[in-house]
């Protein structure tokens, strides 16, 4: 299935192949915005394999970290493991 | 344990076209790699089953309206809820047609068309969006039994209001990409002739036998929210008319349980033979749409060159169609009834064991959520059955036939882009999709 990370983006490097400085619950990662150019900073996307798929509203994003941290998926540490039970 | 780790959800990974070879140097196959889409099933194993819809769709993020509605459908199956009330029906229809047509519109590359005419259908697909509970955009519509959300005769009036220049923007766009696809049949050179025809140099393979399996009303016909499941084989022979989604595990299953591509089949055929698609060229491939504009070209595409890039701007066509269908009843503006649906805790009272499916077809095609209770309100097992999974030995074959007729790199993207699979190189304008090729040598006798 395909997996989608919201995140913020903090820093664009334009260029043939725009780059984005992402925030993602406290941890920094970057992502390609090749196929979301439209994106700018402070936008908060849906990042899948690397790539800035989709625009996402701040609510919506933070709805999701919150889920995935309810759910115990995500450790709030910032090492990125999304973790089944036991 | 399960883990899915972020650096490999963040880092850019291009799609990787594996072309496998024999030792001669025979072309004996070509594939996509699934590697990037991992299963999530043991993230979900042990959650409250209530909650499970939620998770999924927040972890797809792609496609919410269909996860959250699949999701909804097997928490109903699970505690025997149904049927629903008609408002509710009305008021999910709205929300799943609205959300088939906004995937489309927005990705340019993946129907054609004007810009004007995308900009139209996304503006009308997301003012539908916003008046049935989907202001942000994981949809809040749905719950088990009903819908939280009523429309207003007010916001009703305004969508049908502006319902006809839509409609004008998805038939302009399905007659477009008819002709564009009939276009390069008539200037591409046809591959063998198949059952089903097609276009060599528009992407499609006229070698696909594979069946089509699509969501049909009570009728038999296809219907992207239909509670039935239809499987055509290529020669037009019904394999299955209309299977109840408690029959889904003697419809399909996957030669490879839990792998990211597990090769799913046709039981009836058994492995080998029971290959199939979904998507709007099964949906188109099933019977015949109940709108008129959306008939019209199904019928025109069924005459021509077959391409999934024009089925899928007819299906937008017949998605619109079916919204100002829905419009035009008043059971949409029903009030919502306090407490119509049903307390989630009851769902823990689902013995352990049972097992409840939920489908819808969305702009991918068929989506299934299966469910196993854990008699705790727990879930003990799930299957999270994907479009994209499904397609994957038909995109393998449109791989292979682009393969032999061509190494271009735009010959590939034709193939990916006709199978449509949940991957970001799918938002890329046309002509700029990125696919790694890399070729492996098969061994004899495998």
């Amino acid at each position: 299935m395909c997996v989608a990370i919201p995140a913020r983006i903090e820093e664009i490097t334009p260029g043939p192949l725009p780059t984005a400085r992402l925030d993602v619950a406290g941890r920094s990662a970057s992502c390609c915005l090749a196929y979301l150019p439209q994106a700018a900073v402070g936008d908060y996307v849906l990042v899948q394999n690397g790539f800035a798929v989709l625009l996402l509203d701040p609510l919506s994003a933070a709805e999701s970290l919150a889920a995935f941290a309810d759910l115990g998926l995500w450790d709030g540490l910032g090492d990125g493991l999304l973790d089944a039970p036991g | 344990m399960t883990r899915l780790v972020l650096d490999e959800l963040l880092d850019p990974s291009e799609v990787r076209v594996v072309v496998e070879r024999a030792a001669d140097g025979r072309l004996t196959g070509a594939r996509l790699s699934l590697a990037d889409l991992p299963r999530v099933e043991p993230l979900l194993v042990g959650r409250p089953i209530a909650r499970v819809p939620a998770f999924v769709e927040r972890l797809c993020g792609l496609c919410p309206a269909a996860h959250h509605l699949a999701g909804v459908r097997a928490l109903e199956a699970l505690a025997g809820i149904g049927p629903l009330p008609p408002q509710a029906v009305a008021i999910r229809r709205l929300l799943h047609h609205a959300s088939a047509v906004a995937a489309h519109a927005e990705r340019a590359g993946a129907v054609g068309g004007e810009r004007s005419a995308l900009a139209a259908l996304a503006g009308f697909a997301r003012s539908t969006l916003d008046a049935v509970g989907a202001q942000s955009h994981f949809p809040t519509t749905a719950a088990p039994g009903g819908v939280r959300v009523g429309v207003s005769p007010a916001t009703r009036d305004a969508l049908r209001h502006a319902a006809p220049e839509a409609l004008a923007a998805a038939h302009r766009l399905a007659l477009d990409a008819l002709d564009q696809s009939d276009a390069l049949d008539q200037s591409g050179a046809r591959g063998e002739s198949g059952a089903r025809g097609g276009a060599g140099d528009a992407g499609a393979d006229p070698s696909f036998t594979g069946a089509d399996v699509a969501l049909v009303d009570a009728d038999g016909r296809p219907d992207l929210l239909g509670t039935h499941l239809r499987v055509v084989a290529a020669d037009g022979g019904v394999l299955h008319a209309a299977e109840p989604a408690a029959r889904f595990d003697a419809v399909l299953a996957e030669s490879r349980p839990g792998a990211p591509a597990p090769r799913p089949y046709l039981r009836a055929l058994g492995a080998d033979r029971g290959r199939y698609r979904v998507g709007p060229a099964a949906q188109l491939g099933v019977g015949p749409l109940t709108t008129p504009l959306a008939a019209d070209a199904q019928a025109r595409w069924s005459d021509g060159a077959r391409t999934a890039s024009a089925a899928r701007a007819v299906m937008v066509l017949a998605a619109v169609e079916a919204i100002a269908e829905v419009l035009g009843d008043d059971d949409v503006s029903l009030p919502v009834v306090p407490g119509a649906p049903v307390d989630l805790a009851a769902l823990a009272g689902v013995p352990a064991g049972a097992v409840g499916v939920g489908w819808v077809d969305g702009p991918r095609g068929l989506l299934v959520h299966r469910y196993v209770a854990g008699g705790d309100g727990l879930l003990r097992a799930a299957t999270i059955l994907t479009p994209t999974a499904q397609n994957e030995p038909w995109l393998a074959d449109l791989l292979r036939a682009a393969v032999a007729r061509s190494a271009a790199a735009g010959a590939l993207e034709r193939a990916v882009r006709e199978a449509d699979p949940c991957l970001p190189c799918t938002a890329a304008p046309l002509g700029t999709m990125r696919l790694t090729v890399t070729d492996a040598r098969v061994p004899r006798g495998t």
